[in-house]
């Protein structure tokens, strides 16, 4: 094992776009981490909203003072740093919410097979039915605004990915050779699963929801662009795209003069997005080939 | 006869295939391997999986996968060193003078064309036919073949046929150009051993009936022993011993050919235990300096560090061993 | 064959009760007065004391199967209730708004299909050299890019800056002609209804509008297609009847366009199918960027103005494409590759 990964790091860290997301995903970490150093919330004041700086709705180029400019009343570099922290507050609840409910299912649905698994892939079926985004939209509509909404609509309707994966892994495993000798002597297919299957099924798993980062902080995002997410003045990413849509829309002539509210938060996200499918596309080509999410 | 029976069609001299993998090493995968094949006559290239037998025949070709590279040597068709012509030409050799069956009919077709389509490809390609014309001379191969149905079975698409109707089809499409030269890849290891028995003496009829060339690629002494005239025996990229066939059968020089010629099982002798020879055969990165077969031989000694000359010992009869005086030596006293 | 699509066809009814039984959980976690405003097109309706009996008139606190059924049954009336943001009932406000979505995706598919299918071989063929490094980068940055992002640079470079591409359906001067009693609507469609109508200004004016969210759609979504030709058609070179076409003499240029690509382009169907079907729901962004009318944008709008009775509608029939899509994709297979036989 200990050789085995030592390859793996090697493999990893030769391929140059792995290591360019790898260090995108740490710097995005950085920021997150010492958001509160970078850039240092009102004391008794919630970090996560962004503090009101002018009184007029117009946008403020980028100054010292403020080094992405302003839009919406509020500083868009406070908002894009927060913002860090928001997308992966998201990114990370989410997606381990929905994989330890995809691996329950996926799971009973392997080990009992026939009936059981039936119904369980035909409930995944109508979940994947309906597109993501208008999903998620759906729901969180219905359960009302707000970022913990917007959560349990995306883990609502992002479970079936790791559930099908491992639901795969397992009727694949239970036809192998070594298991069928551990069944023959008597070993019983939890055990199996337990021992063979999930271990197996780590990486995949984590490859997948590496990959699946990148859309589950879009569509949240979407969501806000929307505004439908985060409150008003929420340090969110797509809720500070959604305050350049007006002005892209309205002020034909001079909306170039008013870049930097799309291209900074912009800039965050796509960067953010690329370093995920970066690492995420690396270990998929290191770990399997084959494996296509 | 007269002079071209004894002509050699083909000189293989001294061809180099290696391979790069990923970490740029060098893997002599092909090493210097030298063979003629004359006119009409069947030669059997032997040896176990990984030798380098197939990659010396795409060699001829200059089919090597983009990974591998001909680094030297000489492949002499008809007084002419393919290696030395452009593409272009290279082109109306493949298929025109020298064609190929594979090893696996299932893969080797394309699924999503019909059977038809392919072979009429090939034959509008090399010859000034027009579609009908090539049309024509593909159901006649197809029947040539033995295929029932020839004209329905233009219709078809691969998945449609049966494994031995595939391989009759691939023989069918090698053939349909009439080409001085056939290299047969294993053309029977994928295949029943009923059919394998009908494919092979199909190759054989068509062979005669059309005065061509084979090199058959084998790890089955078994169809050497019924097929080919002389035998070119491969081992780790390197040609090991090579000789006519009542005389490899008879007669083995090299110990790896004794070890092969051993591990087939046989009727007519009673025999104890199937024999095999120790070891497997080594990676391409690593093998050995000076004989290849090292650290696998009974015979070995100090001297097989370096690399063995290769000696003819007998009527066209070549093989590349320090110790095969010894071998025959041995064989004499086991049979007293 | 036949026997497969009726399977299929007899599963579909079964696929839309499932999505119509998330649907009506989703609206059970609405209260009966928000259930209510579904069914009520007039405010005046709505005087607080009557709320409590219109709430048992509707039988909005019957046990929720009854509910359900009485819902199947309005649904297959037709009858989805009335839509706040289409002033309209939802069916019909959804049906106008189809077509402006269908055209869209029409126009967006064209470019990422040829696009991706012909850089994801070029990729292929230029495996891990400059080319291919160029593509890939190219590509998997496409593929980071929320399409709104990428659709507010579009705007703010070719619409505000350059002025080539203005938002919305049509200029005002063509919007008048549309809407004149002469013009006749057949598809529903600008585009085509103008060139059936012989207005190639009216044509030009609509493809203008159009190509901001194609320009979009398109870099965000053809990165797939690449991807995925070119992983396919890695691996159908490996190929043995690859090898076969070259020991036949083919030229490099025939090995690969007619016998490589055709079966690398196999799966490329199967992702293409499902990229027209994500277009028709990705059309949620696009659409309300640029100011286009459609199903996309009626739903973002909907849900910001929280007309649940559009909402409900819009997912059903979104889940109905969905299904009908993916019905097309597979049966669209087995004319792609003869092996598929379906049974």
């Amino acid at each position: 094992m200990n050789r085995g990964s030592k390859r793996w790091f090697k493999k990893f860290f030769s391929n140059f776009s792995a290591v360019l997301g790898f260090v995108l995903l740490l710097f995005f970490l950085g920021v997150a981490l010492f958001a509160p150093y970078i850039a240092p919330p009102k004391p008794g004041r919630d970090a996560y909203m962004m503090p009101i700086v002018t009184w007029s709705s117009d946008p403020i180029p980028p100054s010292r003072e403020h080094p992405f400019g302003v839009a919406g009343k509020r500083d868009i570099f406070y908002g894009v740093v927060w913002g860090t922290r928001t997308a992966f507050r998201i990114g990370i609840i989410v997606t381990i919410s929905s994989t330890l409910i995809g691996l329950v299912i996926g799971s009973i649905a392997g080990y009992f097979g026939h009936l059981v698994d039936e119904l369980l892939m035909r409930v995944t079926d109508i979940f994947m039915a309906v597109p993501f985004l208008v999903a998620a939209l759906v729901l969180a509509t219905i359960l009302g605004a707000g970022l913990d909404k917007v959560i349990i609509a995306l883990i609502v309707f992002s479970w079936m990915y790791p559930a099908r994966l491992i639901r795969g892994n397992i009727l694949q495993v239970k036809e192998e050779q070594f298991v069928m000798a551990a069944k023959a002597l008597g070993v019983s297919d939890l055990v199996v699963i337990l021992r063979h299957v999930l271990p197996n099924s780590i990486f995949p798993v984590l490859i997948q929801a590496s990959m699946r980062m990148g859309s589950l902080v879009i569509t949240a995002a979407a969501l806000s662009f929307l505004g439908l997410g985060a409150p008003q003045g929420y340090a969110d990413w797509g809720a500070l795209l959604n305050y350049a849509r007006n002005w892209m829309l309205g002020s034909q002539g001079q909306a170039l003069q008013y870049w930097f509210m799309t291209v900074f938060p912009g800039l965050a996200m796509v960067l953010f997005v690329l370093a995920w499918n970066l690492v995420g596309d690396a270990l998929r080509d290191i770990f399997d080939p084959r494996l296509r999410v | 006869m007269t002079q071209p029976q004894h002509e050699n069609m083909l000189e293989v001299k001294d061809i180099k295939v290696y391979f790069y993998d990923d970490e740029g090493r060098e893997l002599k995968a092909v090493d210097g391997v030298s063979f003629s094949v004359r006119r009409g006559e069947t030669i059997a290239l032997v040896g176990e999986s990984g030798c380098g037998k197939s990659v010396t025949s795409m060699a001829l070709l200059q089919l090597v996968d983009s990974r591998g590279k001909i680094v030297g040597g000489k492949v002499i068709f008809e007084g002419q060193d393919l290696l030395l012509l452009p593409e272009a030409k290279m082109r109306t050799v493949r298929g025109k003078d020298i064609a190929v069956i594979f090893q696996e009919p299932a893969s080797a077709l394309n699924p999503v064309y019909t059977i038809g389509e392919q072979i009429i490809e090939a034959i509008i390609l090399h010859q000034k036919l027009s579609f009908r014309q090539a049309r024509e001379v593909a159901r006649e191969m197809l029947r040539l073949v033995g295929i029932p149905e020839p004209e329905k079975r233009l219709n078809e698409y691969p998945h449609e046929l049966s494994g031995g109707m595939k391989q009759r089809a691939m023989i069918a499409m090698a053939l349909s150009c009439r080409p001085k030269l056939l290299i047969a890849d294993e053309p029977t290891t994928s295949l029943d051993v009923t059919i394998q028995a009908q494919i092979l003496e199909l190759i054989r009829e068509l062979q005669k009936k059309l005065g061509m060339s084979v090199i058959l690629i084998t790890h089955d002494l078994g169809i050497v022993a019924d097929m080919s005239q002389r035998v070119v025996v491969m081992y780790a990229g390197k040609v090991v011993e090579e000789a006519d066939r009542t005389e490899i059968f008879k007669n083995p020089l090299h110990p790896y050919t004794i070890g092969l010629l051993r591990s087939i099982p046989r009727l007519d002798r009673e025999q104890t235990k199937l024999e095999t020879i120790p070891g497997v055969v080594p990676d391409p990165s690593s093998f050995p300096v000076g004989c290849r077969f090292r650290g696998r031989c009974l015979y070995e000694s100090p001297t097989c560090c370096e690399v063995p000359p290769p000696t003819l010992v007998g009527n066209n009869h070549l093989v590349n061993c320090h110790h095969w005086q010894e071998v025959r030596q041995g064989k004499e006293t086991a049979r007293f | 064959m036949v026997f497969y699509i009726l399977r299929r066809l007899l599963f579909l009814p079964l696929a839309l009760f499932g999505v119509s039984l998330l649907v009506f959980t989703m609206i059970g976690f609405l209260s009966p007065y928000q259930r209510l405003a579904t069914f009520i097109n007039s405010p005046e309706r709505l005087k607080s004391d009557n709320v409590d009996k219109l709430i048992s008139f509707y039988g909005l606190d019957d046990p929720i199967f009854i509910q359900y059924f009485r819902w199947m049954k309005n649904v297959f009336q037709g009858n989805l209730g009335w839509s706040y943001v289409g002033k309209a009932p939802v069916l019909e406000s959804i049906l106008i708004r189809f077509p402006y979505t269908l055209e869209l995706a029409i126009f967006s598919v064209i470019p990422i299909i040829f696009l991706g299918v012909s850089f994801g071989v070029l990729s292929a063929l230029h495996h891990n050299k400059f080319l291919d490094h160029i593509l890939r980068i190219f590509a998997v940055v496409g593929w980071s890019f929320p399409d709104f992002v990428f659709g507010l640079i579009v705007l703010m470079v070719f619409y505000s800056t350059l002025g080539w591409f203005p938002p919305g359906n049509l200029s005002i001067w063509a919007e008048e002609i549309v809407k004149s009693p002469a013009f006749r609507h057949i598809t529903g469609m600008l585009t085509f209804d103008s060139l059936l109508n012989g207005r190639l200004d009216v044509f030009w004016d609509a493809l203008r509008h159009l190509l901001g969210p194609v320009l979009t759609l398109t870099y965000v979504e053809f990165a797939f297609i690449l991807r995925i030709t070119r992983s396919s058609m890695l691996e159908v070179l490996r190929r043995d009847y690859v090898r076969t076409a070259r020991a036949k003499g083919l030229e490099e240029k025939a090995v690969i366009h007619k016998h490589a690509r055709r079966n690398a382009l196999v799966p490329v169907a199967t992702v293409s199918g499902q990229t027209i079907v994500g277009l028709l729901a990705g059309t949620v962004i696009v659409e309300t960027i640029f100011n286009r009318t459609g199903i996309g944008s009626f739903m973002a709008i909907a849900a910001q103005q929280l007309d649940y009775a559009s909402i409900m509608g819009g997912t059903l029939f979104f889940g109905l494409i969905l299904i009908l899509g993916n019905l097309c994709v597979d049966l669209s297979y087995a004319f792609i590759d003869p092996r598929v036989r379906l049974d």
